[in-house]
C-alpha cells in the first residue's frame, strides 16, 4: 500500500481511536454482564461504596485493559524489532529462547522453591526471560562475525530446545508443577490485577518509548549490515541495543502474562502491510494494532466463554493462524 | 510346594517387617483357602480355585485391603506414594512399588510378583479399572493379563464403595470382626450418626464444594463426586452447578468475575490443595473472593476430593465436616 506521510499520521490517529473504542469494550464487556449504567457509575464513583459490580469492573477489568494495552503493545513492537534486527520475517520473542527462559525458571520456583501464585511467577518468569535472552546472545556472540541473524536463530533455537527438555523433564516427574505451568504456559490476562501491572508497567513503558527512537537504524539494518555499515551505522552495538530492548519489552510482558503467541509475529505483518517498509512508521503502528489485537481477543474470550473465560492465548491461536497462513501465502504482505 | 513356601515366607516377612515399621499392627494374612469368587463391579463373577494370596492392587484399594489386613505384595499408584492421600500415612514396608504415576505401571515386575489377584476400582463411565482407562501406556495394560482383576464400582458413593471392600477382604480371608479391624467401622458409623445429626440440627445449611484458583474459580458438580452424593444423602445441602462445564462435567468453572455466583452457607474446599491459610491468602489476591459471604466469614472446611476409600479416613473426615457444620452459621449465604 502506497502512502503519504500525512495519511500515515492519519491512520495512526485512526488506530487510537480503535484502540480507545476496544478498551471501552474491554472495560464494559466480560464474562459477567453488567450493565453500562453501572460500570460508568462505578467509573465515575471511585471513592465510592464497594459493590461487586464496581469491584469487577475497577479492580478486575480496569487493570486487565491497562495491562492488555501495555503487553499487547510490547509484544507488538518486540516482534517489529527482532523481525528488522534478524531481517528475518518469522521472528517474534520465542525464537530468543524468551518462553523457554521464562518457563524454566517459573518451574524451577515451583519444583526447587515451592514456590505459587502468578503474582510471584512474574519476577521469576523476567529473570528467566532475561538469563535465556543474555544467553542466546553471547551463544550467537562467539566467532569473528559477532552475532548475525543467522546465528541468533540457530543459537535461540538450541536454547530453547535445550532449556524446553529441562522443563520438561521436570514437570513430566512432578505433578504439581506441570499444574502450575499448564495454565501459565497458555497466555492469559485473567487474574491479573493492580500489583502485576504497577510491578510490570515501568519496564513496559521504558520499553516503548526507547523502542520509538530506533526506527532509522532498523531501517539502516534493513538495507543489510554491509550498506548500513556504509551509513555509519555501528551494527554490532545497535543489534545489542536492539536485543536488550526486547528483552526488556517480551520479557516483562510474557512475566505478567505468560507466553502469548502469534501477536509478535503477524501484528507486524499487518503493520507493514498498512503504512509500508518505514520502521519509524512500523514501530507506532505495532505498537497500537498489537493492544487492539490483543484486547479484541481476550473481549471475545471473556464474552463467548461465559460464566467461565477462555484464555486469550487460545483465542488468539485461533484468530491468528489463518491469518499467518494468509501471509505466508501471500508473500508479498511480508515483503513490502 | 516350594513357590508355596516362599509365598509364605514372603508374606510372614512381610507381616513382620510391618509390625517393626509403624507398629500399626496388622493381622496376619489368612492362609489361602478355596474356592473363591467375587462378583466385580462391572457384573462379573470372577472365580478362582484358591483364595487369592498374592494381589497387586491400586493405591486407594491397597488401603481399603490393608485396613482389613489384606496386604498386598505389589501397588501401582497416580502419584508418588509419599504424598498419595491414601497411601502416605501407611507402613508400605515390603510392599513392591510397581508405579507412582498415572497410566504408568511396570508390568515386568508386577510379573515377578507372581500375582494371583488385581485390585481396581472399576469405572462405569470409562468402562475400565483403575490404571487402566483410555489414555493410559499400552505397556501398562499388560498388567491384565498376569491375574485376574477385579474391583468395586466408584462413582455414586464412597459408604458403598468402603462396603464393596469389606466385602472383598472378607472373601479373601479378613477377619472384619475382629474388634481391632471392626473399630474402623464403628468409629465410621458414629461419625455418619454424629454427621446426620449435625445436619439435622440445621436444615437450612447450604454447602458447595469450591477450588479457587489464580485463574478461575471452579465449582464442584456433587453427581461426579462420590462423597459430595454421600453428604447430600445424609443431609447436608451441597449446591448442584446450574451449568457443568460440558467437555469436564465434575465442574462448573466461573470467571473470577462471576466467582459471587453461588453463595453457599458452608464452602467445602477441594482437599487436594486446602491450607487453612488459603482463603485469607485468596481474599487478598481476589478482589472477588471475599463476594462469595461464606469466604468472608471464614466459613470454609477441607472437604476430602475424590480420594476415600476406607471407613478410617472417612470417619477422620466427617468428624471434621461434623464439627465445620456445627459451627457454621445457616445463614451467610442468604
Amino acid at each position: 500500500m502506497r502512502t503519504s506521510a500525512p495519511e500515515r499520521a492519519l491512520g495512526l490517529v485512526v488506530l487510537c481511536a480503535i484502540l480507545a473504542a476496544v478498551a471501552f469494550l474491554s472495560v464494559t464487556q466480560g464474562s459477567r454482564s453488567i450493565d453500562l449504567p453501572d460500570v460508568l457509575r462505578a467509573l465515575g464513583n471511585l471513592g465510592g461504596d464497594q459493590t461487586i459490580t464496581s469491584t469487577v469492573t475497577l479492580e478486575l477489568r480496569v487493570p486487565r485493559t491497562l495491562l492488555g494495552i501495555l503487553a499487547g503493545a510490547a509484544l507488538g513492537v518486540a516482534g517489529a524489532i527482532l523481525q528488522g534486527v534478524t531481517r528475518n520475517p518469522l521472528a517474534d520473542a520465542g525464537i530468543m529462547g524468551i518462553n523457554a527462559g521464562a518457563a524454566a525458571c517459573v518451574v524451577f520456583a515451583v519444583t526447587v522453591l515451592g514456590i505459587r501464585g502468578i503474582g510471584v511467577y512474574v519476577w521469576f518468569a523476567f529473570a528467566g526471560a532475561a538469563a535465556a535472552t543474555v544467553l542466546v546472545y553471547s551463544i550467537a556472540s562467539m566467532g569473528r562475525e559477532g552475532a548475525t541473524p543467522v546465528k541468533l536463530a540457530l543459537s535461540g533455537a538450541a536454547v530453547t530446545a535445550g532449556l524446553l527438555s529441562v522443563t520438561s523433564a521436570i514437570i513430566m516427574t512432578d505433578v504439581d508443577a506441570l499444574n502450575e505451568l499448564r495454565f501459565w504456559q497458555v497466555g492469559s490476562l485473567a487474574g491479573r490485577y493492580a500489583p502485576i501491572l504497577t510491578g510490570v508497567a515501568p519496564f513496559l513503558l521504558l520499553g516503548l518509548l526507547l523502542s520509538l527512537g530506533c526506527g532509522r537504524a532498523l531501517n539502516g539494518l534493513a538495507l543489510g549490515e554491509d550498506v548500513a555499515r556504509g551509513l555509519g551505522q555501528r551494527v554490532g552495538l545497535t543489534r545489542a541495543a536492539a536485543f536488550a530492548l526486547v528483552a526488556l519489552l517480551a520479557g516483562a510482558a510474557t512475566a505478567a502474562c505468560g507466553p502469548i503467541v502469534f501477536i509478535g509475529l503477524v501484528v507486524p505483518h499487518l503493520a507493514r502491510f498498512l503504512c509500508g517498509p518505514d520502521y519509524r512508521w512500523i514501530l507506532p503502528y505495532s505498537m497500537l494494532l498489537a493492544p487492539v489485537v490483543l484486547l479484541l481477543a481476550d473481549v471475545i474470550g471473556r464474552v463467548a466463554g461465559a460464566p467461565g473465560e477462555l484464555q486469550v492465548g487460545v483465542v488468539l491461536a485461533v484468530l491468528c493462524a489463518p491469518v499467518f497462513v494468509g501471509i505466508v501465502r501471500y508473500a508479498r504482505l511480508t515483503e513490502a | 510346594m516350594h513357590t508355596w513356601r516362599s509365598i509364605l515366607a514372603v508374606a510372614t516377612v512381610g507381616v513382620l517387617l510391618a509390625g517393626c515399621g509403624g507398629g500399626t499392627d496388622e493381622p496376619d494374612t489368612p492362609a489361602a483357602a478355596g474356592p473363591w469368587s467375587f462378583k466385580s463391579g462391572n457384573g462379573e463373577t470372577v472365580t478362582a480355585e484358591k483364595t487369592p494370596t498374592r494381589i497387586i492392587a491400586h493405591a486407594g484399594e491397597a488401603a481399603a485391603l490393608m485396613s482389613f489386613g489384606i496386604r498386598p505384595v505389589g501397588i501401582y499408584a497416580d502419584e508418588p506414594v509419599k504424598t498419595d492421600a491414601n497411601l502416605k500415612n501407611l507402613d508400605l514396608a515390603g510392599i513392591t512399588i510397581l508405579g507412582e504415576e498415572w497410566g504408568k505401571i511396570d508390568v515386568e515386575k508386577a510379573a515377578s510378583l507372581a500375582p494371583d489377584l488385581i485390585v481396581g476400582d472399576w469405572w462405569p463411565v470409562e468402562k475400565a479399572y483403575s490404571g487402566l482407562e483410555e489414555g493410559v501406556d499400552e505397556k501398562s495394560k499388560k498388567l491384565t493379563e498376569l491375574a485376574p482383576i477385579v474391583g468395586v464400582t466408584q462413582g455414586e458413593s464412597i459408604a458403598d464403595l468402603a462396603e464393596g471392600y469389606e466385602a472383598l477382604a472378607k472373601s479373601l480371608g479378613a477377619k472384619v470382626d475382629d474388634p481391632k479391624i471392626a473399630e474402623n467401622k464403628q468409629r465410621y458409623e458414629k461419625a455418619v450418626a454424629a454427621f446426620k445429626a449435625a445436619t439435622a440440627a440445621k436444615p437450612n445449611l447450604t454447602a458447595a464444594g469450591m477450588s479457587p484458583t489464580d485463574e478461575k474459580v471452579y465449582v464442584a458438580n456433587p453427581r461426579y463426586a462420590p462423597e459430595l452424593l454421600d453428604f447430600q444423602r445424609w443431609g447436608l445441602k451441597v449446591m448442584n452447578p446450574a451449568t457443568p462445564d460440558a467437555d469436564f462435567p465434575y465442574w462448573e468453572t466461573l470467571s473470577w468475575e462471576n466467582a459471587d455466583k453461588y453463595q453457599p452457607d458452608l464452602i467445602l474446599w477441594d482437599g487436594r490443595a486446602y491450607k487453612d491459610t488459603l482463603n485469607a491468602e485468596f481474599g487478598r489476591k481476589q478482589p472477588t473472593w471475599f463476594e462469595v459471604k461464606a469466604a468472608k466469614a471464614g466459613a470454609v472446611v477441607s472437604w476430602p476430593a475424590y480420594w476415600l476409600h476406607t471407613y478410617g479416613d472417612f470417619a477422620t473426615e466427617l468428624e471434621k465436616l461434623t464439627t465445620a457444620i456445627n459451627g457454621a452459621d445457616e445463614n451467610i449465604g442468604s
